[in-house]
């Protein structure tokens, strides 16, 4: 983990921040703070968010109105009419303080707990699987090879609900995001741009390039509550499907 | 089981069920949502805890569902007896063709018909009762709210979108109603609301990003001097700002150098006001219905109770950007639910 440089603190202004080794902790509404640590994806770096994510709800949770945790950056909304901004910036603090120990991960931890997902990938439907493999140089196997050999991270949930930005995509696939999205993606699209992969838990618009489908469902409800597949914090790998596969399981899921 | 209602009769404009927003449910990807103006939704729901006499430490009618409706032009009929609230964009409304005022109370017996028509100030207005509506029979609330969210409604979980025909369903507190129709007290609104509604100029205050901070002083006031018009784009997710041309026609003057704005490529959570400068250099500020994660530039947040002014305006009207310090923000907002005993 880099340390931010003196220089980088010394331009930082000192009213409104406040530094702990490796982020800023900036008030951005009446209700809510958030923190930033290094614009990069970076496991180890998402893995000290998550922990601290963690310590938030449970040891400032009277006061915590909910947390939301992205590549770089934790957003705590808090109950202004209990504390004010400057006192629960320093109990965050102090709470930093106290866990200074990083998370070490190690390979194992990378195969532990990886939710697997079928997808069909497809050309039959003119989505984006021939242009993508025609930009990257390679042929619509070989993409399919790339993007199914990976272990992704979900680092986000958001967008839509229970869409989960995954990464990292290997170098040779990645796209800037379609100039113009389109304006209706299918339920299921297995999508990427940039370094980042994702699943449209539902038909909505998407700006991402699309290189398949899944028949699995992105989140489940029951008894009021929302069960998203993918979780942040959780590993993604991905797996091909034959069409007539792709149609067993969803009609499997469905019955 | 309640099968009190109002029915849509007709209409024109849009309507959705409001309350305080779904809070907790950001971290899934669901949008906080909830009423667009505050101060008109909270009044609605305080006239009536005022004409039931519900108590302050009763803090539950504080929060209720209510109605909103955007642009009016819509009718509802009554098939019980009920006391309804009025609060916010002035839609001349009418009970039968008799014309009513806003920010009242009324008593709606049944088959009374309640018109509203287009306000000629303002956008949205809120139409209340005791216990709130639901617009499904014994609807629980979707994750601690009952907010219905443009973009999430084909998930289903907040019932269906209103339309002519839809019922929306309330609790009848009929002992109640024995009180006189026009309390004292319920009908002694401030005339300030609709003064402020007939404004067609804002200054927004808003509370620097860290980003704004590094820009040069010439970038700042580049940005504080604009006066921007609300595009017609704009809805309950997002205010589209569009700078006046004769403002920009010095196109090499960037509000945002290309230095800072490489520096903010990936998505992070975003919050309720933040002002996002993308590429265009046209800022959108983030409303109620806003996606929880964002891309853009994000050059400061304006304050909450500044946004609630700012959701009454319409597109062609004008807004400008002026600075405050957090703790004022804070102090405001605070000082602004204390009058609702939130």
């Amino acid at each position: 983990m880099q340390k931010i440089s003196p220089n980088r603190m010394a331009n930082k202004p000192k009213n409104n921040t406040y530094f702990q080794a490796n982020f800023s902790l900036d008030i951005v509404a009446e209700n809510a703070l958030l923190l930033s640590w290094q614009s990069k994806i970076s496991i180890a770096q998402h893995n000290e968010i998550i922990t601290l994510q963690t310590l938030i709800e449970q040891q400032l949770g009277t006061y915590v109105i909910e947390t939301v945790a992205s590549y770089h950056c934790l957003m705590i909304y808090f109950r202004h009419q209990m504390i004010t901004s400057t006192e629960i910036t320093e109990q965050i603090k102090q709470l930093a303080k106290r866990h200074q120990q990083p998370v070490q991960l190690t390979d194992n931890n990378l195969s532990v707990d990886c939710i697997k997902i079928p997808v069909y990938y497809d050309i039959e439907q003119q989505w984006d699987l021939a242009e993508v493999a025609h930009r990257c140089n390679m042929s619509n196997d070989e993409v399919i090879k790339q993007h199914s050999s990976t272990i992704y991270r979900g680092f986000a949930l958001g967008f839509t609900p229970g869409f989960c930005y995954l990464a990292s995509l290997p170098d040779m696939l990645h796209l800037s995001r379609k100039s113009s999205p389109r304006t209706q993606v299918p339920k299921g699209a297995v999508a990427i741009a940039e370094q980042q992969t994702a699943v449209y838990p539902n038909q909505s618009p998407g700006g991402w390039h699309i290189i398949g489908q899944t028949p699995l469902p992105m989140y489940n409800t029951s008894n009021g509550q929302f069960n998203a597949t993918i979780n942040v914090g959780q590993n993604v790998e991905f797996y091909a499907i034959s069409k007539a596969e792709f149609i067993a399981m969803q009609q499997g899921l469905s019955a | 089981m309640s099968q009190h209602y109002l029915e849509i009769i007709n209409i024109n404009g849009q309507a959705s069920i409001q309350d305080l927003g779904r809070l907790n449910a950001q971290h899934l990807g669901f949008s906080a949502s909830g009423a667009a103006d505050e101060f008109a939704f909270l009044t609605a729901n305080q006239l009536i805890a005022d004409y039931h006499s519900i108590t302050e430490s009763d803090q539950r009618q504080r929060n209720c569902a209510a109605i909103e409706i955007t642009l009016g032009q819509i009718s509802f009929r009554a098939n019980a007896t009920c006391v309804i609230a009025i609060t916010g964009a002035n839609c001349k409304a009418k009970i039968n063709d008799i014309a009513i005022k806003n920010w009242r109370c009324y008593q709606l017996k049944t088959n009374d018909m309640i018109t509203f028509a287009m306000p000629e100030h303002g956008l949205h207005s809120y139409l209340a009762v005791a216990g709130g509506f639901t617009c499904q029979v014994e609807q629980q609330p979707w994750l601690g709210s009952f907010a219905q969210t443009q973009n999430e409604m084909a998930l289903g979980f907040t019932g269906t979108p209103l339309i002519t025909s839809s019922k929306l369903y309330f609790s009848a507190p009929a002992s109640n109603l024995t009180r006189p129709v026009v309390p004292v007290k319920a009908n002694k609104p401030t005339s300030s609301p609709t003064r402020f509604y007939a404004r067609h100029r804002l200054t927004l205050r808003l509370m620097p990003s860290v980003l704004f901070l590094q820009m040069s002083i010439e970038q700042q006031q580049r940005f504080l001097a604009r006066e921007y018009i609300i595009s017609a784009d704009s809805n309950r997710m997002g205010y589209r700002l569009q700078s006046k041309p004769e403002q920009v026609r010095l196109f090499d003057q960037k509000i945002l150098a290309e230095s800072l704005r490489c520096r903010c490529l990936l998505s992070m959570p975003v919050t309720y006001g933040m002002i996002q400068l993308p590429a265009n250099e046209q800022p959108i500020i983030l409303m109620k219905e806003r996606q929880t994660m964002g891309g853009y530039p994000v050059l400061g947040s304006v304050m909450q109770t500044d946004l609630f002014r700012l959701s009454q305006m319409r597109p062609g009207e004008k807004v400008n950007f002026t600075l405050i310090n957090h703790q004022q923000a804070q102090q405001q907002l605070h000082a602004f639910y204390r009058k609702f005993s939130l």
